[in-house]
């Protein structure tokens, strides 16, 4: 039953949202009110729901066979996730949002967005799993589409992928129904052990690419960065926490649980170039790319999103080796992800709404005035580069491991590579945003209020909660795994215990207290000390005011620059998509120019129709 | 050591034993370089005589609360990374956190001096960070090809492990005979990691007003030097975990530490500073192709 | 200057004493042409190192501020700044004869006469200018008062502000130093001197 509710209610939410949009332009608090309550109550549902795993809902029936939804394990993992977050940006947006109503349908959108990918976790035959995945689609983009003028443009950039990618899963849809008779997932993984090499590679690549572009992997990551970036901030913490991490869900249902683990071996032309191996390239480019031109960027929402496909690499180096640690990490690590990403982009969403920009250029010293907002981008970028207590660090372990201990050095170094780059810019972000000289024009900004600061202070807390008991996520990435075809990992409430070595994360974090504390001590021998002004710094004699800054924000890696700059400006990418459209606007240039307007021309193309109609039925020459 | 009342005592006396042993380098780093440049040089401990001098100042001076946590967190992450790095007779820790963990923790201090630096509002120190986590893509990629690659060989992430297989048949098992050139690439990674030249553009004293140190006077100052030489002991002892067979006993550990060190000085002594970029370039060039020949060895001969 | 706090030393502070005089950092800022006797005292041959004195780049970590040799009234506006932003305990050395009485450019209309009109002066050491024996001997004698715990000069700028404040406003008018060095006196407990 709470299964049926997590369906209906956002169809719900949604109704009622669409609805009332003339009294929401006179009165917000009606439409928020309807979505906290509305979202509340999904997540209750979500938390009820645990026990209902296993059972399965019959929707109407279509093309012959009955629309069928469930909730599994996995699908669970997913629907709390999803939850959670909705809960806490739409807690976040209201403070954020400010009265003008500038987006009524806002929380509209939210609700179609989450029922879509409730749908898609819920989904139990390929039928309904295809029409979710468009609902899906469709509601981000108008989720996406809300922001300035550049929104409207980059959510179009969205959308084409997501039209390609519904229509290769179309294909997979149509030629694994024609292939096996059913749409229902059992009925497909039993039939297709039974395919030839050949059957399984057209199948696998028709269902996997639009997993695959739906998560951003590179190279079809082009149009995750300009989208994000240039939405509401608040949307773009939303959609970099979860909504690229349904491509993933794709990726673990369909390549683990339906066509079964043994196919990333076996699908492939041999041992050294099969499933496993290319994914994991993927994943390490993935990774490893995308990070190191996040340090770039001196838009802090760029930054950032650039990240999120760096991590979504992470998620899949896990995955790729199909190993009980790596699964695991990559399993956690969507968790993980979801955590401190968002809190990132709340804080740089908290910064915004009081100095009303994210360029890394111009922003500086906010430490003193914001101190909620720095302590959460702390937390959250802690957990980003993945060093304990937080935990980032715990699946970051798990991944590193699974990936040392199988056999692939080089993978690994990729994947530190990646952390490497992962350091640098997450230093860059908070250095330009709240560290260094704080400008003049921001001496009266002060701390963003109730409605922002809860969900920044709840996420903090479960970053470093979670860090230091991994146990209480993993016993659903347990789960999962059985559902996997994995062994399960043989967690602690603290870390793992294995064969090969223990993680202890409470001992590493209590070590970790205990000598900050003894550091304390030491600082409390010496002397005293008096807090003074940034003006009073050393600048070789010179006297510092308010007119001259005295930062370093520009340029932060100029060496890194000075190296990578000839590269940057190739990204091959980047230089395809923008061939691509060139070609495309050139062919649609030429095929414009049949439709000349005027009437004669259409009469002779009508009598030219006829001509060859006849032709090709009469045989006449 | 490793249970019961010794532990408790060792788990105390550690950071006091570590930072003897770390004004002993210190000075003779100091005393070392002087005799090469035909001076006298100061006294063996004179590190303990500037810690003294600047924990006993009395007007600190301070840019915020950032900047105080920092400093705690900066000696707090090189204590914690310290407990966790085996020395002769003590491995308890190692239960319980691998080198992955060792790996992560010590970006712990770093970080919390970048943080406090940041707050300093001294685009001098900014530049210092930057430069020191540019640094990081060059020495630490290759130390950590070199760590994945022994541990690789050996089957396990645990520096107590690798150690232990070092110790097996003497010298011939040391890691930098077996695989020198892991262990020679290495060598150059950790000339970058203790930040003496010539990659010691962090500091740059004549060009950045010492980098990170610029705002840090008194008590703030004694901090970063009580970790900066507790820090030498630490990346001394990991590098001779992984490469050098760990040590037997305390005998050995500190003449290795001191021959290590004196390696380490050496090069410094004579060699000026490369620019950033050039040390990147320096290191994607020479150590990172040699480490990476090194683990494709270890593939074609072992697993 | 011997007083009566002296005798009241405690064990403590006499061991700190011996132990802080062992290391002390010049600032490396040359104000003057004086400076050109530093990098002999630095190298081989007198090797300044072997007493703990090394050079450091920036105010807040110098323990000791070389005047070394004429002090134009530009120069003093900076050398106050950095000598007010220094980590106390410091010490001024006023280095060469000009700092004493104006030396070579006593009748100069840009240069003070008397450095410690305007700081605390710990010690002068004459010549025009001094040998790197002689600062060696300086040097020497500056690390013998710490040891014997008379080198307090540096509380003497808090207690008589108002002098050193009169000077430097006839030398060259106000300056934005951005800190209060009364207030600072008050917060670290440097009592002012009862007029």
């Amino acid at each position: 039953m709470y299964t049926q509710a997590l369906l209906f209610l956002p169809l719900i939410g949604f109704g009622l949202s669409a609805l009332l949009l003339g009294t929401a332009r006179r009165q917000q608090a009606i439409l928020k009110t309807i979505a906290l309550i509305g979202f509340l109550a999904i997540a209750a549902a979500a938390a009820l729901a645990g026990p209902e795993t296993g059972s399965l809902l019959q929707g109407p029936t279509l093309f012959g066979s009955p629309l069928t939804f469930g909730l599994t394990d996995l699908s669970w993992y997913f629907v709390l996730m999803v939850a959670g977050i909705s809960l806490l940006t739409v807690f976040f947006s209201i403070g954020a949002l400010r009265e003008s109503g500038s987006y009524p349908m806002y929380y509209a959108w939210l609700f179609a967005k989450v029922f879509g990918m409730f749908g898609v976790v819920l989904a139990r035959d390929l039928l309904s799993f295809f029409i979710m995945w468009e609902i899906m689609s469709w509601a981000t983009y108008f989720v996406m589409q809300q922001g300035r003028q550049e929104a409207r443009t980059a959510a179009l950039g969205y959308l084409v992928y997501a039209i390609v990618a519904g229509m290769v899963l179309l294909g997979g849809v149509i030629m694994l129904r024609q292939s096996t008779g059913s749409f229902d997932f059992g009925a497909i993984s039993a039939a297709i052990k039974g395919y030839s090499l050949g059957a399984t590679i057209v199948a696998l690549v028709l269902i996997l690419v639009p997993m695959l572009i739906e998560s951003a992997v590179y190279p079809v990551h082009g149009w995750l960065p300009d989208s994000y970036a240039s939405t509401e901030t608040s949307i773009t913490a939303y959609l970099s926490s979860i909504s690229t991490r349904i491509g993933v869900y794709g990726v673990v249902l369909f390549v683990f649980v339906i066509f079964g683990i043994k196919v990333i071996d076996s699908v492939g032309f041999s041992s050294h170039l099969n499933l496993r191996s290319i994914l994991l390239v993927l994943a390490a480019l993935t990774a490893v790319l995308p990070t190191y031109t996040a340090l770039f960027q001196h838009d802090a929402k760029r930054l950032v999103t650039w990240h999120s496909i760096g991590q979504g690499g992470y998620m899949l180096l896990g995955l790729a080796t199909a190993s009980t640690l790596g699964t695991a990490g990559g399993l956690f690590h969507i968790f993980n992800h979801l955590t401190y990403v968002s809190l990132i982009v709340f804080s740089i969403a908290a910064v915004e709404y009081r100095t009303g920009t994210t360029n890394l250029n111009k922003l500086g010293g906010l430490i003193v005035k914001q101190p909620v907002a720095f302590l959460g981008m702390l937390f959250g970028i802690i957990g980003l580069a993945g060093i304990p207590p937080m935990n980032g660090f715990v699946s970051k372990w798990f991944i590193y491991r699974s990936l040392i201990l199988g056999g692939y050095p080089f993978i690994a170094l990729a994947a530190f590579i990646a952390t490497v780059g992962t350091i640098m810019s997450v230093y860059k972000l908070i250095h330009n945003m709240f560290l260094g000289q704080l400008p003049e024009r921001y001496d009266n900004v002060k701390e963003v209020g109730f409605w922002m600061q809860v969900p920044i202070l709840i996420l903090m807390a479960v970053v470093l909660v979670t860090g230091i008991f991994p146990g209480l996520i993993l016993q659903w990435v347990a789960r999962i795994q059985t559902i996997m075809g994995i062994s399960p990992i043989a967690y602690t409430l603290t870390g793992v215990q294995s064969s090969a070595g223990d993680l202890n994360m409470a001992v590493v974090s209590a070590v970790f207290i205990s000598c900050i504390v003894v550091a304390a001590v030491i600082f409390l021998i010496g002397g005293k000390r008096r807090i003074v002004s940034q003006y009073d710094n050393y600048a070789a004699g010179h006297f510092l005011s308010k007119d001259v800054p005295y930062n370093f924000n520009y340029h932060f890696y100029s060496a890194f620059e000075h190296i990578f700059d000839p590269l940057y400006q190739a990204a091959p990418v980047k230089t395809t998509e923008r061939n691509l459209g060139r070609l495309v606007s050139i062919t649609g240039d030429y095929i414009r120019r049949f439709f000349t307007g005027q009437i004669n021309t259409y009469a002779a193309y009508y009598v030219a129709a006829i001509i060859v109609v006849l032709v090709i039925l009469k045989g006449v020459l | 050591m490793n249970s019961g009342l010794g532990l408790i005592v060792w788990i105390i006396a550690y950071p006091f034993v570590s930072f003897f042993l770390g004004v002993l380098l210190g000075g003779y780093g100091r005393k070392f370089t002087a005799r090469i440049q035909r001076r006298v040089g100061p006294s063996w401990i004179q590190p303990f005589y500037d810690v003294i001098k600047l924990m006993s100042k009395k007007t600190n001076v301070s840019h915020g609360y950032m900047h105080d946590v920092a400093m705690m967190m900066l000696v707090g992450g090189t204590l914690l990374t310290m407990y966790f790095v085996p020395v002769p007779g003590f491995h308890y820790f190692s239960q319980f956190g691998d080198y992955i963990v060792i790996m992560y923790v010590m970006l712990v201090a770093p970080l919390g001096m970048a943080l406090g630096v940041g707050q300093t509002a001294n685009p001098n120190g900014s530049i210092g960070i930057a430069r020191a986590l540019e640094m990081l893509a060059g020495y630490e990629v290759t130390f950590v090809l070199t760590f994945i690659g022994m541990a690789m060989k050996n089957g396990t992430t645990s520096m107590y492990d690798l150690m232990l297989a070092q110790q097996a048949g003497g010298m011939a098992t040391w890691a930098i005979v077996t695989d020198p050139l892991l262990g020679i690439a290495a060598l150059f990674a950790l000339q970058g990691m203790m930040n003496e030249k010539p990659f010691e553009v962090i500091v740059a004293p004549h060009e950045i007003a010492t980098g990170p140190m610029t705002e840090m006077g008194g008590k703030y100052l004694g901090m970063m030097f009580i970790q900066h030489l507790i820090n030498l002991v630490v990346e001394l002892t990991i590098y001779m975990n992984l490469f050098l067979g760990g040590a037997l006993n305390w005998f050995e550990y500190v003449i290795k530490l001191f021959v290590l060190f004196t390696l380490v000085m050496s090069v410094n002594a004579v060699y000026g500073r490369f620019r950033t970029d050039s040390a990147l370039r320096f290191y994607w060039k020479l150590p990172l192709p040699m480490a990476a020949l090194g683990v494709i060895g270890i593939m074609i001969r072992g697993i | 200057m011997a007083d009566t706090e002296l005798t009241q030393r405690g064990a403590w502070n006499k061991v700190i004493a011996n132990l802080k005089k062992r290391s002390l950092w010049m600032l490396h800022y040359c104000t003057g042409c004086g400076a050109v006797e530093l990098p002999p005292t630095m190298t081989s041959r007198f090797d300044m190192e072997r007493f703990g004195i090394m050079p450091m780049v920036t105010p807040r970590q110098a323990d000791i501020l070389l005047i070394t040799g004429y002090l134009s009234v530009k120069t003093l506006k900076r050398v106050i700044l950095i000598y007010e932003q220094m980590v106390a305990p410091k010490y001024v050395v006023g280095f060469g004869s000009c700092t004493i009485n104006g030396g070579m450019y006593w009748n100069s209309y840009s240069t003070i006469k008397s450095l410690d009109q305007y700081l605390p002066v710990e010690l002068f050491l004459a010549g025009c200018m001094p040998r790197p024996e002689a600062i060696v001997t300086g040097f020497n004698a500056l690390i013998d008062r710490i040891d014997r715990g008379e080198a307090n000069s540096w509380e003497d700028y808090y207690k008589n502000y108002d002098f050193y404040h009169k000077n430097q406003l006839h030398a060259f008018g106000e300056i934005e130093t951005h800190h209060d060095i009364k207030s600072d006196g008050r917060y670290f407990g440097i009592a002012e001197a009862q007029r």
